[in-house]
């Protein structure tokens, strides 16, 4: 059997939707960020970590979380790319338009770090350490994406 | 106690970007094939069957049930796996679990994925929490740009020091005839100038998508005496697993804390207490050039921040004190589902001293590691020696 | 509490290697074909083909061509306008049996059903759906 033989190839689109619970600790978050563009952390009693996302339970001490600290809105590029490859968007089955600024961000007041969009492609002027400032869409409507983007701040 | 497990055998097909003369059964087939070859075996004495897939990938549920005329499945006990980049080891790991328990005395442990058939960065993106992640997430190459930055950040790596692991990979690749890529011609230069995918990861940085399958076959002490001239034992074996969310590790990359607390488990109980004088080769599971380098710091082959030191002495070059991937490793083939339990059966090849033209002179111990899901780690031990 | 939920799709597509058995099985529908694969060893006749059996862990090579018409073994009916019928079918001279669509047939006449054809559609192109339907048979 030789490998440059080739066989029929039979094409399928997997198109499936699907609908996610936010939870307890998703509902007081996005509630704070539709309606008063503010962002909220869980703190641990034990150990004090600050999570963004908030949980219920803090997975290194095991405890569960019922402090609720406001984070950001500022905060500090731990890591940053730009990404330019083109891939099929699995939420639209679409190509995602690209080049766009992706970081994961350290907001202010916590201990994790979030994953969101930067409002810079040019890699030469992003850097790790570099401050950043959460924009807020004017109309919130619960979802992470009620954050536009972050902005790099000025140095 | 666990009964003594040594890999007794092992088949791979030839991976390729795209086998389109096989289907998903067919060319678990060829891996399984070789394997009972391997250790002049038949699917009579095989007592279990593990198998590993990554499932968006190819876009169905229950790959097992679809391909059990490849694999050999019909009415022996089976189950499937699916953790990730990891799913090869875990895979393993659990073939290990079958055997040492005594409930199984020769179990085969099998990955495949045919990435042809779909879209991975697409499927992988799926991996992101949907209310939290997905929509900013862009497949692995994205995901694991943005850690990098961190990376050459905290250890003062430069893109050059990871050219050279990706020359490396593809190098010793053409000394493998089952790897996907094969560029005897590589240089860094050309590495540098490949398309940018997503700062700091060029085309070539990162490792390709492949169309594969492995099997390994484990067996209990006796038989793997019998059956085996010189059967890769295996001495330690550890997991660990990371927090919830992408962002919950402070360094991701720079710091991998569950690679760094399965190497250390495993060490312990392997009695090793300087990995790079006492390992004699190395198959990590390597997506991408950075994270090669990232791995030799955190599984401790050197100081914090050494990592590009290390690259730059040859150290892990073939001919270097601790050879890291010879195979060719991720950067040079990567079927998902089976590339974590190829590492496993590459690592056991050289235990065999049948690793042909990649062969590591004298290898008596070797480390094979599983990296992916949620930054999860395995890590496998073999060695000439019974534990 | 009142649920908050997040809607999102998954859509991705595929392409899926059909191997040697089934391409030449997906061709000979285009001519109004079946072939089936037989096992040396243990002389199961597969529908859809393959090119292994897995119970004697053998290759197979030996190939023939079936009739197309056969026994409807089972059939489950998915309510819509019209109503979606579908059937098991065993090919005459096979061992396996294939899912497909059952027409011409009335809803009440389905449990007196034992022998079935298929109807094969104008413009065939190498696939499954080149049987339009299976329909009873005398
Ligand atoms: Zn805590
Ligand atoms: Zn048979």
């Amino acid at each position: 059997m030789s490998r440059e033989e080739t066989t029929l190839r039979v094409p399928f689109l997997l198109d499936m939707e699907y609908r996610y619970a936010v939870g307890q600790y998703g509902r007081r978050f996005f509630t704070e960020l539709r309606d008063h563009a503010r962002l909220m952390g869980a703190r641990c009693p034990e150990c004090e970590r600050v999570y963004v996302p908030p949980r219920p339970v803090c997975g290194i001490c095991y405890r569960e979380l019922h402090e609720w600290v406001e984070v950001g809105p500022e905060g500090t590029i731990v890591g940053w790319t730009v990404v330019r490859l083109p891939f099929i968007d699995p939420m639209t089955g679409e190509q995602r338009p690209v080049p766009y600024g992706f970081a994961i961000i350290r907001l202010d007041g916590a201990s994790t770090s979030l994953y969101h969009f930067l409002d810079e492609t040019d890699e030469r002027k992003i850097r790790v350490g570099q401050r950043v400032r959460a924009v807020f869409r004017e109309k919130r409507e619960g979802s992470l994406r009620d954050i536009l983007h972050f902005r790099l701040l000025e140095e | 106690m666990p009964r003594r497990v040594a890999i007794i055998a092992t088949g791979q097909t030839k991976h390729a970007a795209r086998r389109l003369d096989v289907n998903i059964a067919e060319l678990i087939t060829e891996a399984v094939t070789r394997a009972l070859q391997d250790a002049d075996l038949t699917m009579r004495d095989i007592d279990a069957v593990l198998l590993g897939n990554m499932e968006p990938f190819e876009g169905f549920l229950f790959p097992e049930l679809w391909a059990v005329e490849g694999w050999g499945g019909y009415m022996k006990p089976s189950v499937k796996f699916n953790t990730g980049g990891t799913v090869g080891t875990t895979t393993a790991i659990a073939a290990y679990y079958y055997v040492a328990s005594g409930i199984y005395d020769t179990v085969m442990a099998i990955g495949f994925q045919k990435q042809s058939e779909g879209h991975t960065q697409t499927a992988i993106t799926t991996v992101g929490d949907p209310i939290w992640e997905r929509s900013v997430m862009a497949g692995a190459i994205g995901n694991f740009a943005v850690m990098a930055t961190t990376y050459m950040h905290e250890s003062g790596v430069t893109e050059e020091q990871a050219a050279k692991v990706a020359v490396k990979a593809r190098r010793n690749a053409c000394l493998n005839e089952y790897a996907h890529l094969q560029m005897p011609d590589i240089t860094v230069e050309e590495v540098l100038r490949s398309e940018m995918l997503a700062y700091p990861v060029k085309r070539l940085d990162m490792c390709p998508q492949s169309d594969g399958a492995v099997a390994v076959i484990f067996a209990e002490e006796s038989k793997a005496q019998k059956l085996c001239p010189r059967p890769a034992w295996i001495k330690a074996v550890a997991t660990a697993h990371e927090q919830q969310y992408m962002g919950d590790s402070p360094k991701r990359l720079a710091e991998m804390r569950s690679l760094i607390a399965a190497s250390r488990r495993a060490y312990q109980a392997a009695g090793i207490t300087n990995p790079r004088k006492e390992l004699d080769v190395a198959e990590i599971y390597e997506v991408a050039s950075f994270a090669e380098l990232a791995m030799y710091e955190n599984l401790g082959f050197c100081e914090r921040g050494e990592g590009g030191k290390l690259i730059d002495a040859g150290v892990t070059e073939l001919t270097g004190e601790l050879p890291v991937n010879p195979s060719g490793g991720v950067l040079s083939t990567n079927p998902i589902g089976a590339t974590a339990l190829i590492r496993v059966a590459e690592a056991a090849l050289q235990i065999m001293g049948k690793a042909g033209r990649r062969q590591v002179e004298g290898a008596r111990t070797a480390l094979a590691t599983g990296y992916g899901g949620n930054a999860w780690t395995d890590i496998l031990i073999l060695s000439r020696e019974k534990p | 509490m009142s649920e908050w939920i997040v809607r999102q799709k998954i859509r991705i597509p595929f392409h899926y290697t059909t191997g040697r058995a089934l391409t030449r099985f997906l061709t000979g529908l285009a001519e109004c074909r079946l072939w089936a694969t037989r096992c040396g060893e243990c002389a199961r006749v597969y529908v859809p083909p393959r090119s292994f059996c897995g119970r004697c862990w053998r290759e197979i090579t030996e190939w023939r061509e079936l009739p197309a018409e056969g026994e409807l073994m089972s059939y489950t009916v998915r309510p819509a306008d019209p109503p979606l019928i579908l059937g098991l079918i065993r090919l005459d001279g096979a061992d396996t049996a294939l899912v497909h669509r059952l027409g011409e047939v009335k809803l009440e006449e389905l449990e007196r059903v034992v022998r079935v054809r298929a109807v094969w559609r104008e413009d065939r192109t190498g696939s499954i759906l080149d049987i339009a339907y299976f329909a009873p048979a005398r």
